[in-house]
């Protein structure tokens, strides 16, 4: 019988940050393990919490078989990798230490504004072994410093954010980052006249993406669900438009390299739409399987569970420009806060943009008016796709922007 | 129980949880979880910071204890802080989930059979392309101890099931989904006619739904779009601890000030049974009716004992946490809208053209809220005509509140199966929200 042992462990230390000041330390260290059996194209899972009893976890698993649960795949064999990494801190108290300076100077530099959130130091370790020669492990610290922000006296319940995922961590740089945002925030700029705009949303910012995460689902796309099924090979999109599903770093990615199944893609990337041209929606290797799709490497759920299709972070290729560049001289609407919008079931898209600031490729100018943006699906990543510049908002880290062309109006 | 450090205020949660989850793709079973487990969240405050440790090693708590304690700072005044003084002790049981009302009395088989016995009013049809079905319950029976004296132990429950279903009618496509939550799995069976009503109401709206021409309507919310208004637009604001250190918001949000309609009233109460119970709350306070707003008027506000302390007001039990990895923070429990004088009828009798969202994939909060309809219909001379395809209405949270201009009697509070709330990290709380059928006089629809 094939038998393979998942592991997930996670140790964090979280900061609670309240009124701009550390108000909690929070230390976690918790352990999942789930033990998986396969046997005549079934599987049984089973996984318990902390200290466990392997053997225990194993029976289970095997009695699981009994459920019956189609599991027609052969799992990853034959392959070892080791991937071991660590962010800019030695350990936690350094890391205290470190973000109480911060908010201290924060606090200095941006008098105005309240702020508020988490700041963690996370390490996240995962293995995927079985007795067919699969051997992977990943551990990885990083750092997440996402700070709300609220400007005294402001009915909201917040005004913003500014925040940080990654390895590399510099004090002055996010400072930097920080001012420039405060600072725009407070040069409201009233007069706006609706119409087409270059609107430039952060990369990792799911919203203009939502509706590709939903098609380009490998099941609902195999059963005729989705806006594209049945289009594989043709080209729906700018030719500028590359998409990717990402477990790379460059991306800003930090959790493990392999999917649920042991899958490994080359570059930790997957081109689901190239050039335009859509290649294949996401996939685990039973959808692939059953619907004859391409294999993505796309599995995911819960630590115990039997792997489904999961949607991984999406990457947009870069261009050979700078957002200077391609906004060619003129002003972008950057989107830093844009919540609550969605797409229709046959593509048109609308959102309100709660926090717009003018752009001009370099810097944020000044805070504009709440604006509604709207567009569709095939436009916005069509003919109205401008790029993604090749240029980091921050030098902290994976921070690229995207720009379409959209409509805009005030609310 | 547990010895607790001199000169600091400490508490201890213990979870001890049991879940199901099962999950069927077109027939054919993919997922299948049973589980329990217990695990633990160990708080410390020395009067300046608070010190938390979660671990799954319940044999680890003493330890947690103290190697939280050699970091903190011993306070001999610790008696004296107010946010000390605010914790509420109470000793005692108070279980309600047992014998028969369990799920973990309930067989793994039953539940899976449940769900095979509904899938096919969804399967049959032919405009079904794909179909999931899940089930899942909840139950976490919670020891509560602190060095105050404390010493609680509750359960909450939850139990739900989900049909999602993607339809396809040549180009026209279209997700929805039937969704039911309760405290009790007995509640689960014999909705055969009400997943039927929504399988047909979504195959109506995937062949009829047309393109919404954007403007400012008049809009009817149905309770679950209501629900999620009041919790969106106006709960989260009334969560304190976005207050705390903003004195120019305290001034803003004076108890007694006017924000809303007379006909408005906004309560949360965590007694209510459904998805949102929450008998204590996770710092041991006892669950209360909090009146939000009351007829227009800013009534009152959710603490947990630290922004109760800071604003001087009283606790409320509204400190959760999402499970045993995260601490206590400042939610919602059961939101709803107060109901009115109104029958639906009435409510939309003169409304010349305007739009009604019955249901809603999502919605969201800041100083202009927003509504992503899932199944909408125009209102023509006071009658529901043809569904609408709508990406998202949205309003300033404020003039909505005082647009609000009608409201129907009968008042449903909602529960679904899965999704909840989210804030910061922590998602999803289970909540449950609802109202009645709420008329804005003006909302923009795109």
């Amino acid at each position: 019988m094939i038998k393979e042992k998942y592991t997930e462990k996670t140790s964090q230390i979280a900061l609670n940050i309240e009124n701009s000041k550390v108000e909690s330390v929070r230390r976690k260290d918790i352990t999942k393990t789930a033990i998986r059996v396969y046997s005549e194209n079934k599987m049984g899972v089973a996984g318990g919490l902390g200290k466990v009893d392997e053997e225990e976890l194993a029976e289970k698993a095997i009695k699981a078989l009994d459920f019956d649960i189609h599991y027609p795949v052969e799992p990853t064999s034959d392959l070892e990798m080791n991937i071991v990494y660590h962010a800019d801190f030695s350990d936690s108290d350094e890391f205290v230490n470190e973000i109480e300076e911060l908010l201290l100077e924060i606090s200095k530099e941006q008098p105005d504004f309240i702020f508020s959130n988490k700041a963690t130091l996370t390490t996240t370790e995962n293995s995927l072994n079985n007795n067919l020669g699969l051997n992977l492990f990943h551990r990885g610290t990083s750092i997440n410093v996402g700070l709300i922000f609220k400007r005294k006296g402001s009915g909201n319940i917040f005004d913003g954010f500014v925040g940080y995922n990654g390895l590399k961590y510099d004090r002055k740089e996010f400072l930097n980052l920080t001012n420039e945002i405060c600072e725009a925030f407070k040069n409201n700029i009233e007069e706006f006249k609706p119409g087409r705009y270059p609107v430039v949303f952060l990369q990792s910012d799911s919203i203009y993406l939502m509706k590709l995460y939903r098609d380009l689902h490998g099941l609902i796309f195999a059963t005729g669900g989705s806006l594209l099924s049945g289009k594989i090979g043709q080209k729906l999109f700018s030719e500028n438009f590359t998409l990717y599903q990402t477990r790379n770093h460059a991306d800003g990615f930090y959790g493990p390299f392999f999917d649920l199944e042991g899958v490994v893609t080359p570059e930790f990337r997957y081109p689901l739409i190239e050039n335009g041209i859509l290649r294949s929606p996401y996939t685990n290797k039973k959808t692939a399987k059953l619907f004859n799709l391409p294999h993505t490497g796309a599995a995911g759920g819960e630590y115990d569970s039997v792997p489904d299709v999961a949607a991984y972070p999406m990457s947009l290729k870069e261009s050979d420009k700078t957002l200077e560049e391609l906004l060619d001289g003129r002003k972008g609407i950057f989107v830093l806060v844009a919540s609550g919008g969605d797409f229709t079931p046959d593509g048109k898209f609308a959102t309100p943009v709660q926090l717009p600031f003018l752009f001009d490729g370099k810097k944020f100018i000044g805070k504009l008016p709440e604006l509604n943006i709207s567009s569709n699906l095939f436009d916005m990543f069509g003919k109205d796709f401008i790029g993604v510049g090749k240029n980091n908002l921050t030098p902290l880290g994976p921070s690229r922007a995207v720009i379409m062309e959209m409509d805009v109006s005030k609310i | 129980m547990f010895k607790f450090p001199e000169g600091l205020y400490t508490d201890v949660r213990i979870e001890d949880v049991f879940q199901t989850s099962i999950q069927i793709t077109m027939g054919k079973l993919d997922d299948v979880k049973e589980k329990s487990y217990k695990a633990a969240f160990i708080r410390l405050y020395d009067g300046k910071r608070w010190y938390y440790s979660s671990t799954s090693d319940v044999d680890s708590i003493q330890k947690e204890i103290e190697a939280l304690a050699s970091i903190a700072c011993k306070n001999e005044n610790i008696k004296e802080d107010p946010i000390f003084q605010r914790f509420e002790v109470h000793k005692s049981e108070f279980l309600k989930f047992t014998g028969k009302d369990s799920v973990k009395e309930c067989a793994l088989n039953e539940k899976m059979e449940l769900l095979k016995n509904y899938s096919p009013i969804i399967a049959s049809s032919e405009y079904v392309k794909l179909w999931r079905a899940n089930y899942i319950d909840l139950h976490v029976k919670k020891s509560f101890h602190s060095s105050k004296g404390s010493n609680i132990v509750f359960d909450t429950q939850r139990v739900g099931m989900r049909i999602s279903y993607e339809l396809s009618d040549g180009d026209r496509k279209f997700a929805d989904r039937f969704d039911r939550g309760s405290n009790y799995f007995s509640q689960l069976k014999g909705l055969e006619e009400e997943i039927k009503s929504r399988f047909g109401k979504s195959i109506h709206f995937l062949k009829e739904a047309a393109e919404i021409k954007p403007g400012k309507y008049t809009v009817v919310l149905s309770p679950e779009a209501a629900g999620v208004f009041a919790h969106e637009s106006f709960g989260h604001k009334s969560e304190s601890d976005f207050m705390i250190g903003d004195k120019s918001m305290e001034e803003e949000w004076k108890i007694g000030k006017k924000v809303g309609s007379e006909i408005l009233s906004i309560v949360d109460d965590g007694s209510i049974m459904g998805t949102g119970y929450t008998p204590f709350d996770d710092e041991g306070t006892k669950a209360k009716e909090t009146y939000l707003i009351k007829k227009g008027v800013l009534s009152g506000r959710l603490h947990s004992a630290k922004t109760a302390a800071a604003l001087g007001e009283g606790l409320t039990g509204n400190a959760r946490a999402l499970n045993f990895e995260f601490e206590p923070i400042v939610r919602m429990t059961t939101t709803f809208i107060k109901g009115g004088d109104k029958t639906f009828e009435e409510l939309i009798s003169d409304i010349k053209e305007g739009i009604f969202v019955e249901t809603l994939k999502h919605g969201s909060g800041m100083s202009t809220f927003t509504l992503a309809p899932s199944m909408a219909y125009m209102i023509r001379d006071g009658k529901i005509a043809e569904p609408v395809k709508i990406s998202v209405v949205t309003g300033n949270v404020f003039e909505t509140l005082n647009e609000i201009e009608g409201l129907t009697k009968d008042v449903k509070i909602l529960e679904f199966a899965l999704g909840g709330c989210g804030k910061f990290e922590q998602f999803p709380l289970p909540v449950g929200f609802g109202g009645p059928y709420v008329r804005v006089k003006s909302l923009n629809v795109r």
